[in-house]
């Protein structure tokens, strides 16, 4: 390494430590926090440094990595490690570095919420602007493995009770080598060793002190200082009522904030304290993210909710989401015969990230829903809509004729009628489905009197063909969700019932007789779940909602029921096109739980609770954040095999596992799955190894499922 | 400390898909009708709070279903705990009320109560308020039903109109906290709640 003269010894260093010289994400600089001594330097000698990766050679990352790894248990490096002194100052980039005498205090501001990252602000003794430093916890292998760690040994917590970060490293080694003192007068302001004077006023003369507004939310939380949210707490079953009157003595502020129609609306419909809470909670925490550069946030919201604290969404730049697939980028896919010019793969790469305009759908979902094969010209193309016109009016034809059968057959009889409650009360709020003025072609049904219009009587007659086509499955109930957008983008019934059934190719295993899709669905949310926050998993089993029963309408009809009707059109295009897994509704699923976890764990304890709150989410979910979110975590799912596989292919070390079920399983990246007698377990322990179970590993493939039902229909259904 | 614990009962409404199970939880809850309320999927309740039974002040926990079979094993996870099930077929439709039978059964098989011969039903015809003609059970042969399964109280409803549901549901709370106060009494001697163990069994009420 570098000649010793200029050589320090590396005493301390944190990676993914990052300066965010714009508000753009695309701006932040990573680089390593570090202390260093120079040679023969005394402890006030120390630099406080920060180093931008790009600085650094590939052996100094190393350098600087193998410190940072070293960092986890004890305070004793094993061997000094030797690094060229990082500069004083820099001009062409914001590296830094301060000796430890030079250092007046430290402003540290912990990640909560509306501060995705923690960061520390250094203030020198000659106020030399020197940028915060954001810490991305989330991406430093570091402090993942100390989170892990705590939370493994359920000591989740830092010191002064806020959830651990990488800040409170940076403190604890800085402590090693000089006087830290917690000022009083500002609440996260730590002066380093500080003079008598300084200690006598305890308030610094160019501290910033972060200005709150009046108005702003934290204020009022500051103000109803969470009383109210205490005392709701204790109380377990409560009337409206009693919540009201405990609300009438809240501070006005929170009384307004309560008379806003949303969070009245709450009340309207059912009392539980604790669902009626947890809304509460996460409209705040809503609030606060869409004003997250406005408010600084107190421990007081850290101390209650803690939500978003060592949030994921915070650090991982690589996901991001684009603009929609404009008409003409489409277009410009393909060449003069209208054959792909691209491969279609980065066509769904495209789709997946960004979604398709309106204005294209209706092409582009027959392509995404198996109609048109991708390698197909356009003259290919009208062969093919022409033929399978034919086809879906032959299918249509052979029941529409069939009178006898009209008449006679009960169960034919019966489908018919589900079919048709099912299609008048399906998106009747959508205009397409909303009008009641065409008189019904039958007098004898049930909807005689109400009247119908055409294309609720197409969704009808593409239901009963399908029930037809399918006789195996048959009609189910959910179908009728699945249909209406796919008929309402592509307005044309043969075509829509084409791409219908291209879609129940992959959702049939939902609605198998015996259930077992949507039980396998459900087992992968929980062995994901146990995987990914084993803590949201260990509350929901004292809550009794390890089923996952309160996800079933989610995954069954994908959504439809919880979000908007635009966003049910990009959520499905999205995830037809199995761009990561033909399963990403798990993550979906997976990121909504995630995005609510803290207020699940902190305010639902019973299976109804849950329940309530899950489906109260209905139409609320932001689905660009929700999809953001998705695929994060199936990158961190990945990554999380991978290791797992990687320790599993060396022979060296595999008795780093323990090999007992029912015991922790800390895996590389120390996830823990807590075994449970009849229940799958994420990582299977086999011969000091430990597997993936089968489900998960199913949700990396991008190869759709599709699983028949063999039983075929018989009798009375219901 | 004398103030009584706060009642919650859970009941279970049952029957097939279509025959207005929504319907009539929205309407005794909410007074209100939609023809339009969605298949429901999975399940969902409403809470109606504030329910007087005689003396007492209970809050009732509504539990609605989806209607097709295929669903129906879902439904272990929803019925335990049940003080009362209500089934609900359509006066208009043989088939739904055919399948009264089969729903008590499965329910029974998949809450089991303590003491399946004394667990509280109320039977429900809905949509009275269609056109008579159109009507295909008659009032009759659902008494003989009820009365067979051992007199099963039962209403002929209109969710629409709002005919009987409050009349139905006070019956229901009423039976629910019957049925919870006997659960209690045996699962628990301790617990230190006045019990009203009167008899009174609402039979049929039409």
């Amino acid at each position: 390494m570098a000649s010793t003269s200029s050589s320090g010894v590396l005493l301390f260093a944190k990676s993914k430590v990052y300066v965010h010289p714009t508000s753009s994400a695309k701006d932040n600089i990573p680089g390593f926090i570090a202390l260093v001594r120079p040679p023969g330097g005394a402890d006030k000698d120390i630099l406080v440094a920060w180093v931008p990766e790009s600085q650094l050679r590939s052996d100094e990352i190393s350098a600087y990595m193998r410190v940072d790894l070293n960092m986890d248990d004890g305070l004793h490096a094993t061997r000094e490690v030797l690094v060229p002194m990082p500069q004083l100052t820099s001009i062409s980039s914001y590296a830094f570095a301060v000796p430890m005498h030079r250092i007046y205090s430290i402003m540290l501001r912990p990640p909560s919420l509306g501060w995705w990252w923690g960061s520390v602000i250094i203030h020198t003794r000659s106020e030399d602007v020197i940028p915060a430093l954001f810490f991305h916890d989330a991406e430093s292998q570091s402090t993942i493995l100390q989170q892990k760690m705590r939370n493994k040994t359920f000591t989740p917590f830092a010191q002064d009770g806020d959830l651990f970060w990488g800040g409170d490293q940076f403190m604890k080694y800085l402590r090693k080598y000089t006087i830290v003192e917690k000022s009083t007068f500002e609440q996260r302001l730590y002066l380093i060793n500080p003079d008598p004077d300084d200690l006598l006023s305890f308030s610094p003369p160019n501290a910033r002190v972060e200005k709150v507004n009046n108005d702003s939310l934290s204020k009022i939380i500051k103000d109803a200082r969470w009383n109210v949210l205490e005392r709701l707490a204790r109380v377990t079953r409560f009337s409206r009522r009693a919540a009201n009157e405990v609300m009438g003595n809240s501070p006005p502020a929170v009384r307004a904030m309560l008379n806003v129609p949303e969070v009245r609306q709450l009340g309207d419909d059912f009392d539980s304290a604790r669902v009626y809470l947890a809304k509460w909670a996460m409209s705040i925490s809503e609030e606060a993210e869409r004003n997250k550069t406005k408010i600084v946030w107190t421990d007081v919201v850290g101390d209650h909710i803690g939500s978003m604290a060592g949030d994921i969404l915070s650090v991982d730049d690589r996901v991001e989401r684009r603009n929609e697939v404009s008409r003409d980028e489409w277009k410009a896919f393909f060449d003069a015969s209208g054959r792909l010019r691209v491969t279609f793969s980065e066509v769904k790469e495209r789709v997946f990230h960004g979604g398709l305009a309106r204005d294209i759908r209706s092409e582009a979902w027959l392509f995404l829903l198996d109609v048109f094969p991708w390698d197909s010209s356009q003259i290919e193309r009208q062969s093919i809509m022409a033929a399978k016109r034919d086809e879906y009016f032959r299918l249509k034809r052979q029941w529409w004729d069939d009178i006898d059968r009209q008449q006679v057959d009960a169960v034919w009889k019966d489908q018919r009628n589900r079919i048709e409650k099912d299609v008048h009360r399906t998106d009747r709020n959508i205009l397409l489905f909303a009008g009641e003025d065409t008189p019904h072609p039958d007098p004898d049904s049930p909807f005689a009197n109400i009247g119908t219009n055409v294309h609720l009587e197409q969704l009808k007659d593409m239901l009963i063909t399908y029930n037809e086509y399918n006789k195996s499955l048959g009609y189910v109930q959910g179908m009728s969700d699945l249909l209406s957008p796919i008929y309402a983008v592509v307005q044309d019934d043969a075509l829509a019932f084409w791409a219908f059934v291209g879609f129940m190719n992959r959702m049939q295993r939902n609605f198998l007789r015996d259930q077992s899709g949507m039980h396998r669905q459900l087992l992968a949310l929980d062995n994901l779940v146990q995987l990914m926050e084993p803590q949201l998993y260990t509350h929901l089993e004292k809550a009794d909602s390890t089923n996952f029963f309160f996800m079933f309408r989610m995954l069954l009809v994908w959504f439809k029921r919880e979000f908007k009707w635009d966003d049910v059109l990009r959520l499905w295009e999205v995830l037809w096109t199995d761009y990561l897994s033909s399963q990403f509704v798990i993550f979906v699923g997976l990121a909504i739980l995630d995005k609510h976890k803290d207020v699940i764990m902190e305010h639902l304890e019973h299976f109804d609770e849950v329940l309530k709150y899950m489906n109260e989410l209905s139409k609320t979910i932001d689905l660009e954040e929700t999809l953001t979110r998705a695929e994060v975590l199936f990158h961190r799912f990945q990554r999380t095999v991978d290791a797992i596989d990687r320790k599993n292919r060396e022979p060296s070390n595999p008795a780093s596992f323990p090999t007992t079920p029912l015991s922790p399983h800390p895996s590389m990246n120390g996830h823990v799955g807590i075994g449970l007698p009849g229940k799958t377990l994420p990582l299977m322990p086999e011969a000091g190894k430990v597997i993936i179970s089968d489900v998960l590993r199913e949700l990396l493939s991008k190869e759709v499922i599709v699983v028949n039902d063999t039983i075929p229909m018989e009798g009375y259904e219901s | 400390m004398s103030s009584r614990k706060k009642t919650m009962l859970k009941v279970i409404i049952l029957g097939d898909s279509g025959v207005g199970k929504t319907s009539l939880m929205q309407q005794y809850v909410s007074k209100k009708f939609s023809n339009q309320y969605k298949a429901t999927i999975g399940a969902d309740f409403l809470t109606k709070q504030d329910v007087r039974v005689d003396d007492r002040t209970v809050t009732m926990q509504l539990w609605d279903t989806a209607g097709q079979e295929r669903f129906q094993s879902l439904g272990v996870a929803f019925y335990r705990g049940a003080d009362c099930c209500v089934l609900v077929y359509d006066v208009n439709n043989a088939k739904s009320f055919e399948a009264l039978d089969s729903w008590r059964d499965e329910f029974l098989i998949q809450a089991s109560p303590r003491d399946p011969e004394s667990f509280p039903f109320v039977v429900l015809g809905n949509k009275i308020d269609v056109e008579e003609s159109k009507r295909v059970v008659s009032q009759k042969r659902a008494l003989a039903f009820c009365q067979a399964k051992g007199n099963i109280p039962y209403f002929e409803t209109s969710a629409k109109e709002a005919i009987n549901v409050d009349q139905a549901f006070e019956v229901i709370a009423r039976n629910a906290l019957i049925q919870e106060e006997s659960e209690e009494y045996s699962s628990d001697f301790s617990d230190p709640i006045n019990i009203h163990l009167d008899n009174e069994r609402g039979g049929c009420e039409c």
